[in-house]
């Protein structure tokens, strides 16, 4: 056996357990916090600023609130044993999951990426450091953490093992596992491939002091630049409500802030210069017409569309290239948004509008609708998905 | 589109007025391309480029080497492609498909032979190629190397090769050919990777019964795998001149997407040079031209390229223009090569 389809244990061993859990117990909840403790302990914690979000996630304020938020009275406990499939680019994703699985009162095991990163080193050895501890003994088997390429059979036995099988996306990873047969009474949550949207007022654009401008692009740098794009949560269209010239200044005035920032905080590398060139010019081939291009060095591409198209979700960029569209009636903006759009951050409008335009239109797409700067912020609630729910089983009593 | 025939008759290194030409032939094929090609149009017109007036060289509209990967590029009937020439990608997904006519797959072979002469010269040597018989395992399709392996081949004669088809070194044939050719000047001819590979690490000395000495080796291709071995072109060509006391060696820098003006190696300041063929600049993250000397993505002009629009690209690849020694006769630009950009851990979440 080669050492890549060797299951590699980070956290765990294969003697795990497959009871359910009480939702939020007390044991679980103390071990985010302290887990959330050990993360701040870590050395240069400040500087990787996903690890510095997690540890500020899992604090034991925010497990209070989650409590309160989601604690129901129905009755509710967890499935059993939850198999999580976790992706390699987002560095962090892989713990959340498993931190759902757990606070809903389940056993996990998840596998992650084969590429080391260092948030994976440092969240392993904080996992293993917390559940040291003898008051968590408890947990000790109901956390593993995997690492394997390769391995058919092993992914073939979890899956018929485990009560719920989940799976983040792309959608090859989803096809892929799909292959191997679950429990019939068991069931999988999918997180395929997204795309995601913002929606700015152009008239609050113009209205607001340079200052709060200043804070409104970092957080959609956050967004955006942040992560190259490649977040499924990250926007890649940019709606601009507004009348012709209003939204003229307010674009100028937007996207020469964000020039600024990002001059002054992003690295482009050399070969993401040369394929954020090449990804231009495929997407200008495929819009032809249908699109201006502006640019701000090699820092920004845009592509501006003067209609929309069917499958607007395969206008996709990366490394800050952005598509945007203008119209006064954002109603009209409802039928493009298909299943595959997920998040529509917002600035300028009201939320209630924004719900709108998803609700009254009842369209296809879109999951979340979030200011602009909590794109990244996962939640409970993801795809559609009330993972409080999906991740438990309800016992009716009369 | 007969412009290249009177460069074909001067000396390749002769720079004089180049710029002068060289820009009007470089606009013509911006012209050309933009006419012919829809693709090429569509993205010219995005970028604004004016063809009126006075344009420096660094001025013109250039394609990033990846999208050739992407899209089919073409400046000619379909039904006129006569040969595809695939990259051997080994970076990345895709390969790079560039498409020929007849017209430019001559002026390929024309522009190497101006190019080569000086090193190779006039008369066909006998010829060993330190690869296995590409035809071996052809289809109607080129890959990069069995490209460049018929592309020298014009310089040859009496072909051998000294892989066997198991990619196993074969001396009895390496024997016979010595035999025939060691006392007279003879070309040996084989990827950067695959002459170290081969005739610096596995070959063994005493199984060879004839001296080296007199061979030309020219070799090119990616240094990615000398990279790794922390091996430069010095150290290469010092193995090469212990082991076999060849000192001819020429290493060569080309693109598929750009066959045919390939960029010679200037022995005496251990660099590429242009001809009149080609030219680059050196440009930043942001594409800002770079001045002499400073690390950036090489961009490169070849004249050649009629059948798809591959006059003016811009790669992947990290070089700097260097000033030559003052004692060098080549008056054209010498740059030098560090290899391709090494491509970043990508953020996000699709992949695992």
């Amino acid at each position: 056996m080669s050492s890549l389809n060797k299951v590699k244990y980070l956290v765990g061993s294969e003697d795990y357990e497959t009871k359910p859990f009480k939702p939020y117990n007390k044991i679980t909840c103390d071990f985010l916090a302290e887990f959330s403790k050990k993360l701040n302990l870590q050395k240069n914690i400040n500087k990787i600023s996903d690890l510095k979000a997690l540890a500020f996630w899992c604090r034991k304020k925010n497990i209070e609130n989650l409590i309160k938020k989601n604690l129901s009275n129905e009755m509710r406990i967890g499935l059993g044993l939850i198999f999580h499939i976790t992706p390699s680019n987002i560095a962090t994703n892989f713990i959340y999951s498993l931190f759902f699985g757990l606070l809903s009162g389940n056993s996990n095991v998840v596998k992650i990426s084969s590429k080391e990163t260092i948030q994976s080193k440092i969240i392993c050895k904080c996992l293993n450091l917390t559940l040291k501890q003898k008051k968590f003994i408890k947990l000790k088997k109901r956390i593993v953490i995997i690492r394997y390429e390769n391995n058919d059979n092993y992914t073939k036995n979890i899956s018929y093992k485990c009560n719920l099988r989940v799976v983040w996306g792309g959608d090859e990873t989803i096809k892929k596992i799909r292959k191997f047969e679950l429990n019939p009474s068991s069931t999988e949550i999918t997180f395929a491939d997204r795309s995601s949207i913002c929606i700015i007022d152009s008239n609050s654009i113009i209205k607001i002091n340079n200052f709060n401008l200043s804070i409104l692009v970092e957080k959609f740098y956050n967004d955006t630049y942040l992560v190259d794009q490649n977040a499924c949560s990250s926007p890649h269209i940019i709606f601009w409500k507004g009348e012709k010239n209003i939204n003229r200044i307010a674009q100028k005035k937007f996207w020469n802030k964000v020039y600024v920032i990002v001059k002054k905080k992003y690295n482009l590398e050399r070969s993401s210069a040369v394929d954020k060139y090449t990804l231009l010019c495929k997407k200008i081939s495929f819009l032809k017409n249908n699109c201006n291009f502006i640019k701000y060095e090699n820092f920004i591409y845009i592509l501006k569309l003067k209609k929309l198209i069917n499958n607007l979700d395969e206008l996709r960029g990366k490394w800050g290239l952005f598509y945007e569209y203008e119209t006064n009636n954002l109603n009209k903006i409802s039928i493009f948004l298909n299943k595959k759009f997920q998040t529509m951050t917002y600035f300028g409008l009201d939320k209630n509008a924004c719900k709108k335009i998803v609700v009254d239109n009842l369209t296809d797409g879109i999951d979340r609708i979030v200011p602009i700067g909590q794109a990244l912020d996962i939640s409970l609630n993801w795809d559609g998905f009330d993972l409080n729910k999906s991740l438990t089983r309800i016992i009716e009593i009369k | 589109m007969n412009f290249l025939k009177n460069l074909f008759n001067q000396d390749p290194f002769f720079m004089h007025k180049k710029e002068i030409f060289f820009n009007e032939k470089i606009l013509t094929l911006t012209k050309y391309h933009y006419k012919k090609s829809p693709i090429y149009k569509s993205l010219i017109d995005k970028f604004n480029f004016k063809f009126k007036g006075k344009n420096n060289l660094e001025n013109f509209p250039y394609l990033p080497i990846t999208l050739f990967k992407e899209l089919d590029l073409i400046s000619v009937p379909k039904n006129n492609i006569i040969k595809t020439l695939f990259s051997s990608g080994t970076s990345g997904s895709g390969r790079s498909k560039i498409y020929l006519d007849k017209f430019n797959s001559l002026n390929q072979i024309k522009t190497l032979k101006s190019i080569m002469t000086k090193f190779l010269g006039h008369e066909r040597l006998p010829m060993l190629i330190i690869d296995r018989d590409p035809r071996s395992n052809t289809k109607d399709n080129f890959t990069a190397k069995s490209a460049a392996i018929f592309g020298f081949s014009i310089f040859g004669k009496e072909y051998t090769y000294l892989l066997d088809k198991n990619n196993k070194i074969d001396y009895h044939t390496l024997n016979e050919f010595l035999k025939k050719f060691h006392k007279k000047k003879f070309f040996v001819f084989g990827f950067t990777s695959f002459i170290y590979e081969n005739l610096i690490m596995k070959i063994n000395s005493k199984k060879i019964n004839y001296k080296m000495n007199n061979a030309l080796l020219l070799h090119g291709g990616g240094w990615k795998k000398m990279e790794e071995k922390k091996i430069s072109n010095k150290t290469f060509k010092e193995k090469l001149f212990k082991k076999f006391r060849i000192k001819n060696v020429q290493n060569y820098y080309g693109l598929v997407e750009q066959t045919g003006s390939i960029f010679v190696e200037c022995q005496k300041c251990n660099s590429f040079v242009t001809s009149v063929f080609s030219d680059v600049l050196i440009r930043d993250n942001n594409f800002k031209v770079l001045k002499n000397g400073l690390k950036g993505l090489i961009q490169l002009f070849s004249l050649v390229p009629t059948s798809y629009p591959g006059h003016n690209i811009i790669t992947e690849d990290i070089g700097a223009i260097i000033n030559k020694k003052s004692n060098c006769k080549i008056n054209a630009k010498h740059f030098v090569v560090y290899g391709r950009s090494v491509k970043s851990e990508i953020r996000g979440c699709s992949d695992v």
